[in-house]
């Protein structure tokens, strides 16, 4: 598990199950007025094929670097009070959480943009990979849709 | 001549069946001259060069960026997190 928290921010890779008390508690400020939580989770259905887990693989000192980067993103675009990053590797089966970005501000608005911004990139940036694992035993890399930005000189 | 470490995950690592490759290449080699090398040596990268990143140092890096010995090189197809 590699894990990272200051009062403001917390990024968090983690093979245990995503604990979201922790972060709701670790989201809540006097400042904020507004607390935006999105959860990721594993479906069961996908266009008539039936998920039984899915397991995360993740070039973990990059992806944490990469968390980092889009929450530096992000403060600079909206007043955040608190944010969060919390990603599952390994086997996540069906129901449970595989990602919880969480984002706190003074008004709604700038929570949902901002939360809504960070899953979006996460999806596009984090080398973070997932393998669905089918009933009949058929296992598949899940490959992304587009390239992630190259933003090193 | 050095000789450069590329990491691989994903679909990569399945496919070669190896956490990471091996590569020569001249001295002030590119990321894109190693991403070419690498799809020439390894036919079965071949479909994701216009996809796939090299990852230099846990950094996306520019096509353009030259490549020391001893940076940390990873293969970074499209990611599928969260």
């Amino acid at each position: 598990m590699v894990a990272e928290k200051s009062n403001k921010r917390w990024v968090l890779l983690s093979k245990a199950r995503l604990d979201v008390t922790a972060a709701y508690q670790f989201l809540q400020a006097p400042t904020a007025g507004g607390i935006a939580l999105f959860i990721g989770t594993t479906r069961q259905w996908t266009d008539g094929h039936e998920t039984t887990l899915l397991m995360y693989e993740g070039y973990e000192p990059m992806a944490q670097k990469e968390m980092h980067r889009l929450l530096d993103v992000a403060m600079t675009r909206w007043p955040i009070h608190r944010a969060c990053i919390l990603h599952r590797l390994g086997e996540v089966p069906v129901t449970e959480a595989s990602v919880l970005v969480g984002v706190a501000t003074a008004h709604r608005p700038e929570a949902f943009e901002a939360c809504r911004f960070l899953i979006d990139r996460l999806k596009v940036q984090v080398p973070i990979w997932k393998q669905e694992h089918l009933t009949h035993g058929q296992v598949n890399w899940i490959e992304g849709n587009e390239p992630p930005e190259t933003t090193a000189t | 001549m050095s000789s450069f470490q590329v990491q691989l995950y994903s679909v990569l690592r399945s496919k070669l069946a190896a956490a990471s490759v091996n590569l020569e290449a001249h001295d002030g080699v590119t990321t894109g001259e190693l991403l070419d090398a690498l799809c020439d040596h390894y036919p079965v990268m071949a479909p994701y060069r216009n996809i796939m990143r090299l990852a230099v140092n846990q950094e996306y890096a520019l096509e353009s960026r030259i490549i020391h010995a001893g940076d940390e090189l990873a293969l970074i197809t499209p990611v599928s997190g969260g």
